[in-house]
């Protein structure tokens, strides 16, 4: 019996020494990507690895998991050296001390409101590959090849032709802040006012400004009215466009697999004027950044700079998982595309969805507001006036 | 050969244990070592020494309890009394190294070309070439002004010049080099094609636990897990701190917390009441039901009546969210072609209650079913013979044999329910997000809101982002309300074992 044991040991002795030690190694690259563009990062790596002789391992992870693994990996020392995220991840990246900033060689490339996104206290810290808003879908069989310009046209063809024949005017997610804020931006809401600095301040929350409670107003009586279907969520808002039931559809680039798939003739554009004024949608950016705790932060500068932002890879990306691109060289060609020049148009009126950790206090309370509008259960001054109030205390409580 | 099996398990263990060792050695996680070797010494103990024997069962067992519960709950206790959150994710010291890495560039001095070069001995010398066109040779830290045909500079010919493959493969050597200037300035990388001019942001003086700016010399002092300026000015990345009992004060003393809570708290219990008893009632009916040995097809029913078990519950409740929907779900289509009107299901705040438990009923009632099936099979059936020779009725035999009898073994089962409703966050999450919300309410509290999907809302909806430290803490009040309730409860179902006894 001992000799077996004392055997057994020998053996995981020796066997234990003979695997290989896991420990981060400087001279070594770790992305972490999510599934779509890794097909995109592993052809790109290999010919970092054919030109430098530097290893790059790429990890697939989900995309809206990697921010918080990030969180728990990297203080560890196990964590990547770049990732794939969102813009407005940002606020708590950079406050958790998670990111670096990126030395972009060239930011003449990339569209201006992608590098907004991603820029933190004067820095960059993403850099970023796609932009996406959300925008028009119109069914041109219904409102014409040119679509809708302004919301005053819309209520007007919805009067006359629609509505006879059953139609509603225009669908959207509810009850949802991130689709419904163009209304509120539309004649000069925000949902963070901007200091002197340039800096986010969360304790002016614009949303019950004149102006956002005209604009909530306005959305309240297009329910009344019939011009919106009231209280669709996104698969029954989906289901309408798609049987030709509603005329136009306020949603983002992600739509158009499904619109296509069922075969409406559409078009997309910018969201509405309404008095002259156009619905300012949130734009969001996605990019890559680089870990604060990365041991080869200019390696992972270089292979960025000089092997992500070119327009092969952004078109292979863009190939891999079509989005608007924030790569100006690559843009050239994807906006022959009639959908992207859609999305692009769209997203030329779009404000970046503010990034700073605040924002996760401004969801509930405003969708909340939104919902009892949509039920009929408050008028939107209330309901936003009372959502603004709980919003600024808890963001005042926690800080 | 059963001694060459536990020799081989033995020794695939011991594998385990020093590969990890190994890992936490190169981690110097040594506490998590210490606790490692320890345990390891008491298996291997235990497996070869005799006295061990006893044992052999319950360290199994004890080791997955210590790792599944106890650690978790002291884990969490230790959480609930530190800022752990968004902003404050990193040790101090991992903080203090960050802030101390910062670095002023000045913009004015511009870029500075270089080429570098390596010597016999493998060190590195660099030729600088400044914005002006002045040359400079840097090497081991120190700058000095060349001119071309200087025997300096004539000294690098003999040297390798680097190509830029070089360069990108030695990067992590050169961003770490620092040439001085001066006492403040320093020749660092910027990026692969040049170096600038920078200087430390911060100095951190670890005696007195202060980190100064160099520019303007404020100093910031640790405060509640940031450097904080006189003047309240936060450094950012913050550290993790233990901050005392700050996390259960502003669970007690914040109006946002305490306002909604008697009402959040009625509900929770009406909710975990109402579960119980519905999923009891009719498991209970339909355990009886299919008991009947006289009933046909009471293998079919009894597979069938399980299959909402069998369905995961994240499946049913987004199907039953789709049947409730106040336009076009079917149930609203049922009652407008049956009775006219339809129910505002998720809109209204009772209707989203009754929809709730409705949900939760056929969730649950197939669990109830199997386990009254059990209890009713392990009913001596002499029982029942004797009371029809008594005379009882059917409802008779019920309510004083069969109950009582299986009460003594289901009630644990519906106390171990009732704690499970009582927390149950998916199907509250699932079905309605807490929704309806409350107009005119004081924090963003809908109406079917339990304790766990209110606390989650203040969690991880908190103004600073995610907050951990009070996360914990409002799991640690809900445990101890729980707790609180399953020992009332067994306390109650105590009493019943006694009438039994007197039976």
């Amino acid at each position: 019996m001992k000799r077996i044991a004392v055997f057994s040991l020998v053996f995981a002795l020796a066997l234990a020494l003979s695997l290989p030690a896991a420990a981060s190694v400087p001279g070594e690259l770790l992305i972490w990507i999510d599934g779509e563009r890794a097909p995109v990062l592993t052809a790109v790596a290999r010919t970092f690895v054919a030109e430098y002789g530097i290893p790059v391992k790429i990890q697939e992870l989900p995309f809206g998991d990697i921010r918080d693994n990030l969180a728990i990996v990297a203080p560890t020392g196990e964590g990547p050296d770049i990732i794939i995220g969102a813009h407005d991840w940002l606020g708590q990246l950079v406050s958790d001390g998670l990111i670096e900033p990126i030395d972009i060689e060239n930011p003449s490339l990339f569209l201006q409101s992608g590098l907004d996104a991603f820029t933190w206290g004067g820095q960059y810290y993403g850099i970023p590959y796609a932009i996406e808003s959300i925008g028009l879908f119109y069914n041109k069989d219904l409102v014409g090849e040119d679509g809708i310009a302004s919301f005053e046209e819309l209520v007007e063809l919805t009067k006359n032709e629609l509505a006879p024949k059953g139609i509603y005017g225009l669908v959207l997610p509810q009850p949802d802040p991130y689709h419904t804020f163009p209304f509120f931006s539309m004649l000069g809401g925000y949902v963070f006012g901007v200091d002197e600095e340039g800096v986010l301040n969360p304790l002016d929350v614009g949303l019950a400004n004149a102006g956002a409670i005209e604009g909530f107003e306005f959305f309240e009586q297009l329910l009344n009215e019939g011009v919106i279907a009231r209280a669709t969520p996104y698969d029954t808002m989906m289901s309408l466009f798609q049987n030709g039931q509603a005329a136009t559809m306020m949603t983002g680039p992600w739509a158009f697999g499904d619109v296509r798939a069922a075969g409406v003739n559409y078009g997309f554009t910018q969201i509405p004027s309404y008095k002259g004024q156009y619905g300012k949608p949130f734009l969001g950016a996605q990019g890559f950044m680089v870990s604060a705790f990365s041991e080869n932060k200019l390696l992972a500068n270089i292979f960025l700079n000089e092997f992500v932002a070119t327009k092969e890879t952004m078109l292979a990306i863009f190939e891999g998982d079509p989005r608007p691109t924030a790569f100006l060289p690559a843009a050239e060609v994807i906006n022959e595309d009639p959908d992207m020049r859609g999305v692009m148009e769209a997203a030329a009126e779009a404000v970046p969805m503010p990034a700073i950790p605040a924002m996760n206090s401004v969801w509930t309370a405003w969708s909340d507001a939104i919902e009892l509008v949509i039920n009929q259960q408050s008028t939107p001054r209330a309901a936003i006036q009372n959502a603004v109030e709980i919003i600024v205390q808890t963001i005042q409580e926690s800080m | 050969m059963a001694k060459l099996i536990k020799g081989v398990f033995l020794g695939v263990l011991n594998v385990v244990f020093i590969w990890t060792a190994l890992f936490l050695l190169g981690h110097q996680a040594y506490w998590v070592l210490l606790l490692l070797v320890l345990g390891a010494a008491l298996v291997n103990f235990i497996f070869i020494s005799e006295k061990g024997y006893p044992y052999r069962y319950l360290l199994p067992a004890s080791f997955f309890m210590i790792l599944l519960v106890v650690y978790p709950i002291v884990y969490t206790v230790y959480v609930s009394v530190t800022n752990y959150g968004t902003g404050n994710i990193l040790s101090k010291e991992q903080a203090v190294t960050q802030l101390q890495e910062r670095r002023i560039l000045d913009a004015e001095a511009g870029n500075y070309t270089y080429t570098a070069y390596r010597d016999g001995a493998g060190e590195l010398w660099f030729l600088f070439t400044s914005p002006q066109g002045e040359l400079l040779l840097g090497h081991a830290g120190r700058l000095e002004p060349v001119q071309e045909g200087d025997e300096r500079f004539s000294q690098l010919a003999q040297f390798t010049e680097l190509t830029r493959a070089d360069l990108v493969r030695a990067t992590n050597e050169l961003s770490a080099l620092s040439f001085a200037f001066d006492e403040t300035w320093q020749l660092q990388m910027r990026n692969i094609n040049y170096f600038g001019v920078y200087r430390p942001q911060y100095e951190y003086i670890r005696e007195r636990d202060e980190l100064i700016d160099l520019e303007s010399g404020t100093v910031y002092r640790p405060v509640l897990g940031y450097f904080e300026a006189p003047d309240g000015t936060r450094l950012t990345p913050g550290f993790r701190e233990v901050i005392g009992l700050n996390n259960f004060r502003r669970l007690f003393t914040n109006p946002q917390v305490t306002g909604p809570f008697v009402r959040v708290f009625i509900w929770t219990v009406q909710w975990a009441l109402l579960s119980v008893g519905c999923t009891f009632a009719v498991g209970l009916l339909l355990a009886i039901l299919l008991h009947d040995p006289y009933l046909r097809l009471r293998k079919f029913y009894r597979s069938v009546l399980i299959l909402p078990y069998a369905v995961p519950a994240f499946i049913s409740a987004l199907i039953w969210r789709g049947l409730f929907h106040t336009e076009l779900g079917i149930i609203n289509q049922v009652l407008r072609a049956t009775i006219g009107s339809g129910v505002p299901w998720l809109q209204d705040p009772v209707w989203a209650k009754v929809a709730l438990v409705i949900l939760n009923l056929w969730l649950g009632f197939p669990y109830m079913m199997l386990v009254c099936l059990g209890a009713l099979q392990s009913i001596d059936h002499e029982m029942y013979e004797a009371a029809v020779v008594y005379g009882a009725c059917s409802w008779q035999q019920f309510y004083h044999i069969t109950l009582p009898l299986m009460m003594v073994s289901v009630a644990p089962l519906l106390i171990a329910s009732f704690s499970f409703n009582f927390n149950n966050f998916s199907v509250i999450y699932l079905l309605t997000r807490g929704r309806p919300p409350m107009v005119g309410a004081q924090t963003p509290a809908g109406h079917t809101d339990i304790l766990i999907s209110y606390t989650y809302r203040l969690a991880f909806e908190s103004g600073r982002g995610v907050d951990y430290g009070l996360a914990s803490a409002v799991t640690l009040v809900i445990f101890l309300i729980t707790g609180a309730i399953t020992f009332i409860n067994f306390r109650f179902t105590g009493a019943l074992e006694e009438v039994r006894k007197n039976v």
